[in-house]
C-alpha cells in the first residue's frame, strides 16, 4: 500500500501566552508535531507493517517546518520518505488554502491508496481539512474513524459517531480522518531516530505546486481575542490541611453546592 | 430574490437550535429561513414547528448515510443560492460541511457561538487555539458555510400549526459512496459529565494511577462524578475517554467543579467556564487555575484529598 499521513507543524498551545493588550502570542513557543496527527501517522505505519508499502509524510506551513528537529521527529516515528510544502503563507491560511495545497502535493507526489489525517489540529482544531482534501481529489472520504483494516483490497473502517459505530466500506484509493483512541502511537526507538536523518526529504514551495494561496482566500479575520472571561473569587486558601479543609467546605456550604 | 438562511442537521433538537441562529440571520439580512430534511413527511412538519419558512425534501432513503445528499445539496446550492448554510456541528454535519465546502471553492466556520449581521454582510464568532482565543470571520463570498454544536443557539418557540412550502429535491447520485455494512450500538458510556451537577477532576499533578482511587473516594462522598484532563485519558490512558474534559472532550456545567492537580491549561479550562462555582487545589501557588477559581487550596493534594476526605466522612 502507498500512504499518505498528513501531519501539522504547530507552536506548542501550551505555550500561547494572552499580552497585556489582549492579542495572542506565540513568541518562543516549541514547534512540535500537532499529536492528534500521532495516532494518523501510527495508523498508517501499522498498516504498512500489515500489507507492506510504503509511508509517506506530507505537511504544509511556514518556515519551522523545515527545522532538522522537526523532520528527524515525524521520521523517527515510522514513516519511508517526507514532502513538504514550505511557505510563510502558509501561517495565516484557513482550512480551504491548507486544502488546496495538500491536495495539490498529493496530485503532484503521484499515485496512492490511502491518505490519512488525524481528528483535528493542535492548534485551531477545526476538524476540516481531511474532509476537504479527499473531496478535492475525488476520492471517498470519511471522519471520525476508530478502525481501520483493508479485506481483499477492499478499505473496510469502523466510524464512532455519536449514536452508533457505522461498519463502512469503500474502493481505494480513498482518505479518512481517525480518532485519537484509534492507536496508542508508539514511542520512536533509538535506532528509528538515527535512521531517520538518512530518510529522503523533498520540499516544495507553493510556486513548485502552481499555486497562488491568497487567491484562494474565502473569509476574511475581522478580529482574534481572548474569550470572555468568567469573573470568579479567587480566594486562595493555605495552611494545615485539615483547616484549609474546613475553610473550603464552609465556603462551598455557604454557595450551597454540597 | 429573498435571501434564504439553510439549516441541515439530522438530529431534530440540534435542528431547532439552528432554526433560532437562521431566524437571526434572516431578520438581520431581511429574509427567510429554510431546512433540508431528509426521511418521512413528518420531519418537514417538525421543521416547520420548529421556524422553518420553507422546507427542501431531500428524500425518504432510509438507507442512505447523510452524506450521500452531498451531490443533491450541491445542486441545491448552486440552483438556490442560499446566504448561508447552517450544520449541525456532528461528525456527519461536519463531513458534509467540508465536502460541501470544498466543492464550492471555500472555508468554513466552525463551531459559532455568535452570529452578527454587520451592513448586510454576516459575522460569526467561533472558538480556535483551544479556546483559548475567539476569533471573528467574515465570509468574502456566498453562501457562509457554518457549523453549530449543540447548546449554543436558542430554539424557537414552537409554532403549533405552523406550514409552508415543501420544495422536493431530485436525488443526484454520489460519484465516490461508502457501503453501510451494519450499525453497532457504541460501547455503553459509563458517565455522563455534561449532566454532572457535581465534578471532581484530578489533572496531570496526580502521580500514579492507583492514586485515582481515592479521587473516586472523595467523589463518591461528594455525589460527584469524576472527570479527568487530557493527559490522563489520552497518553496515560489512566480513565476512559469520555471522562476527558477540555477542547475535544466534555464541556460541563456544574454546579461545583474541583480541580485536583489540574494547572488550568486553556484546552482543559475551556470546557469547565459554565460551572456555577470552580473549586482547585494545587501545590503551586502561581497556577493558573487560581486565576479561574473561586476558591483555591495551595497545597500538597495528597496531604489535601486526604484530610478533605476525612471531613466529609464527618459531616455524614
Amino acid at each position: 500500500m502507498n500512504i499518505i499521513v498528513c501531519y501539522k507543524f504547530v507552536p506548542d498551545p501550551e505555550d500561547m501566552q494572552v499580552k497585556p493588550d489582549g492579542k495572542i502570542s506565540f513568541e518562543g513557543a516549541e514547534w512540535i508535531i500537532s499529536d492528534y496527527d500521532l495516532m494518523a501517522i501510527e495508523t498508517a505505519v501499522r498498516l504498512v507493517e500489515t500489507h507492506g508499502g510504503k509511508v509517506t509524510a506530507l505537511s504544509a506551513g511556514p518556515q519551522q517546518l523545515s527545522s532538522s528537529k522537526g523532520k528527524k521527529d515525524v521520521l523517527s516515528r515510522g514513516p519511508d520518505e517526507l514532502v513538504l510544502v514550505v511557505d510563510e503563507a502558509m501561517q495565516t491560511a484557513d482550512t480551504h488554502q491548507t486544502a488546496q495545497v495538500l491536495a495539490a502535493a498529493i496530485r503532484k507526489m503521484g499515485e496512492f491508496d490511502l491518505v490519512l489525517f488525524g481528528e483535528g489540529s493542535a492548534d485551531l482544531y477545526f476538524q476540516q481539512v481531511g474532509l476537504q482534501v479527499g473531496e478535492l481529489l475525488g476520492v471517498p472520504v470519511v471522519n471520525a474513524v476508530s478502525k481501520v483494516s483493508v479485506e481483499n483490497g477492499r478499505l473496510v473502517v469502523e466510524r464512532s459517531t455519536e449514536e452508533d459505530v457505522q461498519v463502512l466500506e469503500t474502493s481505494l484509493p480513498a482518505a479518512l480522518a481517525v480518532t485519537t483512541d484509534i492507536c496508542q502511537p508508539r514511542l520512536p526507538s533509538m535506532k528509528e531516530i538515527l535512521k531517520a536523518g538518512k530518510k529522503p526529504v523533498t520540499e516544495w514551495s507553493l510556486a513548485d505546486l502552481g499555486l497562488n494561496v491568497h487567491a484562494l482566500r474565502s473569509s476574511e479575520v475581522l478580529a482574534v481575542r481572548p474569550p470572555d472571561q468568567v469573573e470568579r473569587k479567587r480566594i486562595k486558601l493555605s495552611g494545615e490541611p485539615d483547616q484549609v479543609v474546613q475553610q473550603l467546605l464552609n465556603y462551598l456550604s455557604k454557595e450551597g453546592v454540597l | 430574490m429573498t435571501k434564504e438562511i439553510w439549516v441541515l442537521s439530522e438530529k431534530e433538537s440540534l435542528q431547532a437550535e439552528l432554526l433560532g441562529a437562521a431566524r437571526f440571520l434572516a431578520e438581520g439580512l431581511g429574509g427567510t429561513t429554510a431546512a433540508l430534511v431528509n426521511g418521512p413527511a413528518a420531519r418537514g412538519d417538525a421543521a416547520f414547528r420548529q421556524g422553518a419558512d420553507k422546507v427542501y425534501h431531500l428524500g425518504e432513503s432510509a438507507e442512505h448515510m447523510m452524506e450521500d445528499f452531498l451531490p443533491s445539496l450541491v445542486q441545491a446550492v448552486q440552483q438556490y443560492q442560499p446566504a448561508a448554510v447552517l450544520l449541525g456541528a456532528t461528525w456527519s454535519g461536519k463531513a458534509l460541511a467540508g465536502r460541501l465546502a470544498a466543492v464550492l471553492h471555500r472555508s468554513v466556520v466552525t463551531d459559532v457561538k455568535k452570529f452578527a449581521v454587520q451592513h448586510g454582510q454576516i459575522e460569526a464568532t467561533h472558538l480556535i487555539l483551544g479556546g483559548g482565543a475567539v476569533r471573528v470571520e467574515r465570509t468574502l463570498a456566498e453562501p457562509l458555510i457554518a457549523t453549530l454544536g449543540l447548546g449554543v443557539f436558542e430554539a424557537l418557540p414552537a409554532r403549533a400549526e405552523a406550514k409552508g412550502e415543501v420544495v422536493a429535491l431530485s436525488f443526484v447520485q454520489p460519484q465516490t459512496r461508502w457501503v453501510l455494512r451494519e450499525r453497532k450500538p457504541k460501547p455503553p458510556a459509563s458517565v455522563n459529565l455534561a449532566a454532572a451537577k457535581k465534578v471532581v477532576c484530578p489533572g496531570r499533578g496526580v502521580q500514579k494511577q492507583e492514586d485515582l482511587q481515592m479521587m473516586f473516594e472523595l467523589a463518591q462522598l461528594l455525589g460527584a462524578e469524576v472527570g479527568a484532563t487530557r493527559p490522563l485519558c489520552e497518553g496515560l490512558d489512566w480513565l476512559p475517554r469520555e471522562r476527558y474534559i477540555g477542547v475535544s472532550g466534555a464541556f460541563v456545567k456544574p454546579d461545583l467543579y474541583l480541580g485536583i492537580g489540574v494547572s488550568g491549561q486553556v484546552q482543559h479550562t475551556v470546557g469547565i467556564t459554565q460551572s456555577r462555582v470552580v473549586a482547585a487545589i494545587n501545590k503551586d501557588e502561581e497556577a493558573p487555575i487560581f486565576q479561574q477559581s473561586d476558591y483555591g487550596i495551595v497545597g500538597d493534594l495528597y496531604q489535601i484529598v486526604p484530610a478533605l476526605i476525612r471531613a466529609l466522612q464527618a459531616r455524614r
